[in-house]
């Protein structure tokens, strides 16, 4: 499935959120959104979920305009792996999962068997099949977001949606996560859309051979947009963020990794 | 003592457990009726009716115990699924059938019929219409201010009955003490003992429609209850089955309560009794709350009537049984995994 954002333009009354932006991700591919808080990057996500209705410009998927798109239609195309999720009420974690085949069941049925078997093999895929009658409230933010994953592959669509799919997880669930992403993206050819704090992810994606894009968004607009070496880079880490960043190269087994991480603020009267 | 894992004795429970109640709610009262008599007053209710002698018992059967049973089951089932529905909906364990000023609001239509048209139909359509009319203020107060349409209705549902529970007092206020003021009373305290065949053919329609529109979208009630975002993702028109929810709940209660006054309780928590059981699945909850909160409002009933010689006021036994009872199942169940 291929995504392609045109000029999109969004404003709340008292503010102009989003300014123009244009971007396309191609199937197998993976578009990071990096950027710091309040610079549109959860309104981009929304209107390209069908949330809100942009002021101007198009989203097209496969050639298809997705404004007045039913819900159920859009679900079918696009899912979405939320930071947080709704925990009021304990389902189980195959209740959750099964969720993801709404879109399928019509305005007035459930889910049926075959769906259930598609949520289980979802399950399966991402080594959770032991979780399916756990409590989903009850699990670690890492296993939950394994769950949501799940859901989303449940959902069988040609792109997901991330926001942030890593932030309060710990070291291993973290790596677990972002594996499952690749891994995902490679086997079942989806796009990826994820919007992350992260800039050593889009490294790692690269370092491990997926076309890998980042874009550095920063007050509406695109910064810049191109591969992780290309965007990420110490002197756009000042421009954004107004901080000193370091680059690190590490080679070892034949992988190259990249890291980047901020030391220092460009403007010393910053300093705590 | 979860029956999740457990579909049949479940599934035979939801069933039988109602069925035993009315069966045993024929035989229980102050005239008493042999197991033989009542087969035979069941089954050839000809022989008994036309024959002057007998035509008592076949009135105790057939106008009083037998539609009293029913009534108390439909009555019960209707606020019980739809307080489940409205916590789904409302993503708000602590919401019930009432939950959107329809009892308050038809607490208020009944004591304008009492008033205005004693002894008349026009209390039932009151009750139902001014139920009716408090959702739709409920709706449009909360539409002022623009937020979660979740967190609004709710305010405005708090603000309508409040309102009308205002108006209610005034209305006690104003009414004759001697007559009047009783029947406002009683009938705000929950009552079937005017249970006839007519009223629960008349209540079933509205009952029918609102707990039918409720099992149709009962899986869109699991995802409603992950939040706008959420569903609206996952594929749910969010404004039509919020609508589709609102609606149906409303007529539900709206025709249960027109003919039993208002029985609190029931809607709250029946529900969470059948998620300890049960589980939170909508697809299950929702069947299992009619069954169960049919049977209890039928056993309660029938304490109701039978405890002492004097009929004690059903809003009252279904606190008095149902606060009790709710601490046994959450002490045996430990929760059962419903939140």
């Amino acid at each position: 499935m291929r995504l392609k954002i045109e000029n999109l333009h969004f404003a709340y009354p008292s503010n102009r959120v989003l300014k123009g932006v244009d971007f396309s991700v191609n199937p197998g591919e993976i578009f990071c959104i990096f950027g710091p808080n309040g610079s549109g990057k959860t309104t981009l996500l929304d209107c390209i979920l069908g949330l809100l209705t942009p002021d101007g410009g198009t989203i097209a998927i496969d050639g298809e305009n997705t404004a007045n798109m039913p819900p159920a239609r859009l679900a079918k195309k696009i899912a979405y792996v939320s930071q947080k999720s709704g925990r009021t009420f304990p389902y189980t974690v195959l209740e959750m999962v099964l969720m993801g085949r709404t879109a399928y069941a019509g305005m007035f049925a459930s889910p049926g068997k075959a769906d259930v078997e598609i949520a289980e093999s979802a399950l399966d895929r991402l080594g959770m099949l032991s979780f399916r009658n756990r409590i989903f409230t009850r699990l670690s933010g890492g296993e939950a977001q394994l769950v949501k994953i799940a859901r989303a592959i449940a959902q069988d669509t040609g792109l997901i949606i991330f926001d942030e799919p890593t932030s309060h997880l710990d070291f291993r669930h973290e790596l677990n996560v972002i594996k499952y992403i690749m891994k995902t993206a490679r086997e079942k050819n989806i796009a990826v859309i994820m919007a992350t704090h992260a800039p050593n992810h889009a490294f790692f994606f690269e370092s491990h051979g997926l076309p890998t894009r980042v874009a550095l968004m920063d007050n509406g607009v695109f910064e810049a947009s191109g591969t992780p070496s290309e965007v990420l880079t110490p002197e756009n880490m000042a421009k954004v963020f107004g901080v000193v960043a370091r680059q690190f190269v590490n080679s070892e087994n034949d992988m190259m990794h990249q890291f980047l991480m901020p030391v220092d603020f460009c403007d010393p009267k910053a300093e705590p | 003592m979860s029956l999740k894992k457990h579909p049949v004795p479940a599934f035979a429970i939801c069933i039988g457990l109602p069925i035993l109640l009315i069966g045993l709610s024929l035989f229980i009262g102050r005239y008493t009726l042999g197991f033989s008599e009542i087969v035979s007053i069941l089954f050839h209710p000809a022989e008994w009716m036309n024959d002057p002698e007998r035509a008592i018992e076949y009135s105790l059967i057939h106008e009083i115990r037998l539609p009293r049973a029913l009534m108390a089951f439909i009555v019960g089932g209707a606020l019980s699924v739809s307080g489940g529905a409205l916590q789904g909906m409302f993503r708000n364990p602590l919401v019930d059938s009432g939950m959107l000023g329809v009892s308050s609001g038809a607490g208020f239509g009944a004591c304008l019929g009492i008033i205005l048209f004693p002894n008349s139909a026009m209390v039932y359509f009151l009750a139902f219409a001014f139920g009716l009319l408090a959702v739709m203020l409920s709706y449009l107060a909360g539409k002022i201010y623009d937020s979660a349409p979740t967190v609004t209705l709710v305010l405005g549902g708090v603000i309508v009955s409040s309102v009308f529970s205002a108006l209610i007092s005034f209305t006690k206020f104003t009414a004759d003490p001697m007559e009047k003021l009783p029947t406002i009373t009683f009938w705000l305290m929950g009552s079937l003992s005017r249970a006839n065949f007519q009223d629960i053919s008349i209540a079933l329609i509205p009952i029918s429609i609102g707990v039918a529109g409720i099992m149709l979208v009962r899986w869109q009630i699991n995802v409603l209850s992950l939040g706008e975002k959420e569903a609206r993702t996952l594929g749910v028109n969010t404004t039509l089955s919020r609508a589709i929810v609102i609606v149906c709940t409303s007529i539900a209660t709206a025709g249960a309560v027109c003919i039993s006054g208002t029985i609190g309780w029931i809607g709250l928590i029946i529900p969470h009794i059948v998620r300890m059981l049960f589980g939170n699945d909508n697809r299950i909850l929702l069947p299992a709350s009619l069954c169960i909160g049919g049977a209890f409002l039928l056993a309660v009933d029938l304490a109701a009537r039978s405890i002492v010689s004097t009929e004690i006021p059903l809003g009252v036994l279904t606190a008095l049984i149902g606060g009790p009872f709710f601490i046994l199942i959450l002490k045996r169940t430990k929760g059962g995994g419903s939140w």
